[in-house]
């Protein structure tokens, strides 16, 4: 991974009148990063994505992006962003098309029509393209938002909730989208979600944010890893006799059987595959072995401490 | 970038079903107008002209396209305000409310850009709107009621313009019109860029010309001072060129009173929209 920082951001705080909206967010996006950006709601997310995009002016801290002030080279640097911030809002009395040709005049880069063909054909908006906006469903709305960021190439890509309204199949189709602009074009994307999973699945390294300040940041696995999880192990048969070889092999290790065919036990992440190895060679038949702490267990204790 | 943003702007005010309802409005009402002058027009004239037979004689086409010109001109340029501020009021916080202000600001265009394609915007509908009202009041009214000497009756007394001596008065009067709505549209442009929602300006932009429009007609002492600085009392400036002669020191006067209003509302426009936080 290139560890060129994309976006830097340094003690940023935001008030409206008395209300302090974000108090001490810092974090850095690297370049090629699937960037998670997680809070609860209030936890100052959209304030400090609307900073990063020069909608609204921070009371203080530092908001680089590649390298440069972002105050300073404001369009210089938004140039080369695309970006959704809550919901992506058109103009309704307009069509598809004329919509995106509108945003592509401004995008500071030359967009042919060429490209914004294939670009809503990427969507899946290519057949509708005429209609006019205001006849749109909510997900086709979401989906012609991520055209609209797309189509002028962008370095950083920046998605506020992207899945919102979709049905699942578009939700996978974003996620999909969203790994394809990393793996195969390099693309840094910056990603805030309430679908924790949907981070879990696509961010390697994220942010929590609570009451506007930073509380945790750092590699998704490492992160998580780190953290005790409870692993759900499903076997064959013979439950009580892995029960008691884990005792014996972990003893540090609580271990409860839950049925005939099921134990579950806390354990760190990554010593997982040991116990499945340990498991194995011991000549258990094992079926799954899931690990039921997820992100969300992991931000809620984030969150709550 | 402020050309393909000015560009956007029209595209945007083209596609806008209310950017019509201002040329549908303006078009009826002089219809109107012009029906009810050739149904009824010359009692309406002798009704004018009824306390000056006893010392002049009249003679000629009086109930002419001229006059009809004058007609509408007086008639619409109260009406004509809210038809701009119905578009103008709605630039910017028409934006806002629909949230396409957010999608537009995150790109490389900065916000006096922004303000300016708009201002460009609104000038160029005001600009055919006073255009439209001129075709038809004038042409259309000089095709239906043919041409003739213009009978105006100010605050002087009554005064005769030979038919020749008409046209140059209304093209700067036409002129002083439009910088006159212009006023309005940076004065609706200026409350857009405070509100996040349609009618707020539109509705603000009435007000502010309702209240000055009424200090400016109370006959009271405490307001001799603001009142000739108020831009409503130099709406109606375009008049003074159908006096005889043309006080040209007035109207000048009036021009820059105006002038300095656009400057300032845009000023003010720009300033707020620039330090305004995008929360909508």
């Amino acid at each position: 991974m290139n560890q060129e920082p994309i976006i830097e951001i340094k003690g940023l705080q935001k008030q409206f009148g008395s209300f302090t909206a974000v108090k001490d967010v810092s974090f850095t996006v690297r370049k090629g990063d699937v960037f998670g950006f997680l809070g609860p709601n209030g936890a100052g997310k959209s304030t400090t994505m609307r900073c990063m995009l020069s909608l609204i002016k921070p009371n203080a801290g530092q908001i680089h992006i590649f390298g440069k002030n972002l105050f300073e080279f404001r369009n210089e640097i938004l140039t080369q962003v695309g970006s959704i911030v809550e919901k992506p809002d058109f103009y309704k009395y307009l069509s598809a098309r004329k919509n995106l040709e509108i945003f592509a005049r401004i995008s500071g880069t030359a967009v042919s029509t060429k490209t914004i063909n294939e670009t809503l054909d990427f969507v899946g908006l290519s057949g509708r393209d005429r209609d006019k906006v205001g006849g749109f469903s909510h997900g086709m709305r979401q989906r012609l938002g991520i055209a609209q960021t797309l189509l002028h190439q962008p370095e950083l890509i920046i998605l506020d909730e992207p899945t919102t309204g979709l049905d699942p199949q578009g939700i996978i189709e974003v996620r999909d989208l969203i790994l394809r602009l990393k793996n195969e074009q390099n693309k840094t994307v910056i990603l805030s979600s309430h679908q924790l999973a949907e981070i879990e699945h696509v961010a390697n390294r994220m942010v929590i944010i609570n009451k506007g300040k930073t509380i945790i940041e750092g590699s998704v696995s490492e992160l998580m890893n780190a953290q005790e999880t409870l692993l759900s192990i499903e076997l064959q048969e013979r439950s009580q006799d892995a029960f008691e070889f884990l005792q014996k092999q972990f003893s540090a290790l609580k271990v409860e059987v839950i049925s005939p065919k099921t134990l579950e036990m806390n354990v760190e992440r990554n010593m997982i595959p040991a116990v499945n190895a340990a498991l194995v060679n011991a000549g258990f038949a094992v079926v799954a072995l899931e690990p039921k702490r997820t992100l969300e267990d992991f931000f809620i204790q984030m969150t709550q401490s | 970038m402020l050309w393909k943003n000015t560009y956007n702007e029209f595209v945007k005010i083209l596609a806008k079903p209310r950017s019509y309802i201002g040329l549908a409005a303006l078009t009826l009402l002089i219809l109107i107008i012009l029906f009810a002058m050739k149904a009824d027009g010359r009692m309406y004239i002798s009704f004018v002209t009824a306390s000056f037979e006893q010392t002049l004689s009249f003679n000629g086409n009086i109930l002419n396209g001229n006059l009809i010109a004058f007609i509408v001109l007086q008639m619409l340029i109260v009406h004509i305000p809210l038809l701009v501020a119905l578009v103008t009021g709605d630039l910017l916080s028409g934006e806002a409310a629909m949230g396409t202000l957010r999608m537009l600001l995150t790109k490389p265009i900065s916000r006096s850009q922004v303000v300016y394609s708009k201002l460009i915007a609104a000038a160029v509908y005001t600009l055919i709107l006073v255009v439209w009202m001129g075709f038809l009041a004038l042409i259309v009214g000089r095709w239906v009621f043919g041409t003739g000497d213009l009978i105006v009756l100010n605050s002087d007394g009554l005064v005769i313009l030979n038919y020749a001596d008409i046209l140059w008065r209304y093209g700067l009067a036409f002129l002083v019109a439009y910088l006159a709505l212009m006023t309005i549209a940076t004065l609706s442009i200026a409350f857009s860029a405070f509100a996040d929602n349609s009618i707020g300006p539109i509705v603000s932009t009435m007000a502010v010309i309702i209240l000055f429009t009424i200090i400016g007609s109370l006959d009271v002492s405490v307001f001799d001072y603001i009142k000739p600085w108020l831009f409503t009392t130099h709406m109606a400036s375009w008049r003074s060129f159908f006096n005889d002669p043309v006080p040209w020191k007035a109207i000048w006067e009036s021009v820059w009173i105006l002038l300095a209003h656009n400057v300032v509302f845009v000023s003010l426009a720009i300033f707020q929209f620039k330090r305004k936080d995008i929360t909508s």
